[in-house]
């Protein structure tokens, strides 16, 4: 079984002096649905940049099914993990079927065609993704939950074991956000696929990821000496099961704001409460306790 | 390939010149159409073909490379290095060839070269690869060297002003069947290359980043390609001088009409350019017989309405433009 990732004392700095992540150490293990969350500039994308080797750790190691990450060509890399990005924009109007056919151009031949076996792989990814339906259409015409479907079924037909993906449902409306969670857990369950997501939406993580690893960020209040510091390190992180990490208490305590926690059947759902929040005061905020209808 | 590239050539070439054509098939008796046409027509049309499709193609591959529609051949400053290469040629007095070459072409030819590695140059210097840098640079060379031809016209006599400038607006008089056939063997060994690149061209597309994810090596592609359409551009300008509006307007053309894919795009706007300028000349030598035009002329003439014809027909099918 393929599709292990592992950190061992990662550490990552933009600038010499000061560092983004430091001495992250965890495993995933095939088949896991990861969701990495955190305040605004915590590090999640770079650490999503390391895995996928856009940017090179400052020290530590990441070891993609055993083997170092840097012992990887470009291709055989390729083969391994695919990433899907936000905001791609194709600048020549490709179509969707020709957009996901570019996931196979290392397998071409000589002459630089496809082959039927690469075509089988592209039109399972369409159906998989529900986008068949618009595969001859350019990319620029469809909406952005469609394309993020897309962008999706082209990381599928790269047929890698690991999926990295950035924010895939920031911008979609609720139902194309469902859509998109649907069909990464299919691509897990079904394929066999270890996923990492970077996502805003903890909710979602919470309904559809095994496990979460949870950045803390540097927590600036302002006018305090901390804050002053200008960048320190932030070494915190939490990672384990979903559940075990969406306290109420580590929410509130990570994003510096009060959290409505509710429950409904097995699910919980955390609600960030503002100051004009009504009846905040009212609002049970510990379910366990007493169950909200 | 081949064959569409010869029958193209022969097609163009029926139409307009039918005496000489019927001339041809006589072989037997020493005419002087028949003369005419091996000896003059001939290698011109050659020449015509090997300058579009080097031209078209290297325009396609800097439209890929720097991810914008506005590029041609030109952008990264080639024009104003060969310009140069053309002026201090002139300026120098030589009178030698290199293979039946005047030293202007030889020098236009190092002057283009010259500059697209400059500009490439001091793009890395900035560190990465930026389509913004190496635009930039490419500007900033080219209004610098623009300058200095500016100013050596300042100071060059009337003749020698002349001659340049009648040089630059492109001329297509090459009559050493040598010296083409090493031009059309280059063109035609670069545009199988960058054919060869076509799927790399198609993921660099989507921006570097993501043609690293699919498993393109995004430095060594652009490398290849910029080196490879560079060369091709060099040779047609120091055949036939500077002739605008065919890189730039048939790789869109084509595009608009067969779609993004470069596989086909490479071949097809070879192709298409090859033909566009062997019509373009013949219109340029015929209409103000028996004066000529510079062909350059016709491109933008010719080249320019067909192109909006293309663009109006098409735009609703091409998301790019929108």
């Amino acid at each position: 079984m393929s599709g292990i990732i592992e950190l061992e004392n990662l550490s990552f700095g933009y600038t010499p002096k000061s560092l983004v992540l430091e001495d992250i150490s965890f495993e995933v293990k095939p088949g896991t649905f990861l969701a990495i969350v955190g305040p605004n500039g915590a590090g999640k994308s770079t650490l999503l940049n390391l895995l996928c080797r856009r940017l090179v750790p400052k020290s530590g190691s990441i070891r993609i099914d055993a083997a170092a990450i840097e012992s990887f060509g470009p291709e055989a890399l390729a083969a391994k993990i695919a990433v899907v990005r936000q905001g791609l924009t194709p600048i020549f109007g490709f179509s969707v079927i020709e957009t996901v056919l570019m996931a196979r151009t290392p397998y071409y031949n000589q002459i630089g065609f496809e082959n039927k076996a690469d075509r089988q792989i592209v039109n399972e990814a369409l159906m998989a993704t529900d986008t068949a339906q618009f595969a001859s259409r350019p990319l620029g015409s469809l909406s952005g939950g469609e394309q993020q479907r897309v962008f999706i079924a082209r990381a599928l037909a790269q047929e890698t074991s690991i999926l990295l993906l950035d924010e895939p449902t920031s911008f979609l409306d609720l139902k194309h956000q469902v859509d998109i969670y649907d069909l990464l857990k299919a691509a897990q369950l079904e394929k066999g696929k270890t996923i990492v997501a970077v996502t805003h939406d903890i909710n979602l993580a919470a309904q559809y990821c095994d496990e979460v690893l949870l950045l803390e960020g540097t927590t600036s209040c302002p006018g305090t000496p901390e804050s002053q510091n200008a960048i320190r390190a932030n070494s915190k992180y939490h990672i384990g099961k979903t559940q075990d990490v969406f306290s109420q208490k580590q929410i509130e305590k990570v994003f510096g704001v009060r959290v409505f926690t509710g429950k409904v059947g097995q699910e919980r759902f955390l609600i960030p409460l503002g100051k004009f929040a009504k009846d905040s005061t009212q609002i049970n905020s510990n379910p366990d306790s007493q169950p909200r209808k | 390939m081949i064959i569409m590239f010869v029958c193209s050539l022969i097609g163009t070439e029926s139409i307009s010149l039918k005496a000489v054509f019927s001339a041809v098939e006589k072989r037997t008796t020493v005419n002087p159409d028949y003369e005419i046409f091996v000896r003059v027509r001939l290698p011109r049309i050659i020449l015509a073909a090997i300058v579009g499709a080097a031209l078209a193609s290297s325009g396609l591959v800097f439209q890929a490379l720097l991810r914008n529609p506005l590029a041609d051949p030109y952008i990264l400053g080639i024009s104003s290095g060969a310009g140069l290469g053309a002026i201090i040629a002139v300026l120098s007095g030589f009178n030698w060839t290199l293979w039946g070459r005047s030293p202007i072409a030889v020098f236009a030819f190092a002057g283009a070269l010259g500059t697209i590695w400059l500009v490439w140059f001091i793009s890395r210097l900035t560190g990465k690869f930026h389509t913004t840098g190496l635009l930039l640079a490419g500007v900033v060379v080219n209004a610098f060297f623009s300058a200095v031809i500016m100013f050596l016209t300042s100071v060059a006599k009337s003749q020698q002003v002349y001659a340049t400038i009648f040089w630059l607006m492109g001329n297509m008089t090459e009559e050493d069947f040598f010296v083409l056939w090493i031009g059309a063997g280059c063109v035609l060994a670069g545009i199988l290359a960058l054919f060869n690149i076509s799927p790399q061209l198609n993921v660099l597309s989507f921006g570097e980043e993501d043609a690293r994810n699919i498993g393109i090596n995004p430095a060594r592609t652009r490398t290849i390609a910029f080196a490879i359409a560079a060369f091709i551009t060099a040779i047609a300008v120091s055949l036939s001088g500077l002739i605008g509006f065919v890189g730039l307007i048939v790789p869109h053309g084509v595009r608009l009409v067969f779609g993004p894919d470069h596989r086909q795009l490479f071949p097809l706007s070879a192709i298409v350019g090859a033909i566009f300028l062997v019509v373009a000349d013949t219109v340029a030598r015929t209409v103000v017989a028996p004066a000529q035009m510079p062909v350059g002329v016709v491109t933008a003439i010719v080249g320019g309405p067909f192109f909006l014809v293309l663009l109006v027909k098409y735009s609703k099918r091409v998301s790019w433009l929108k």
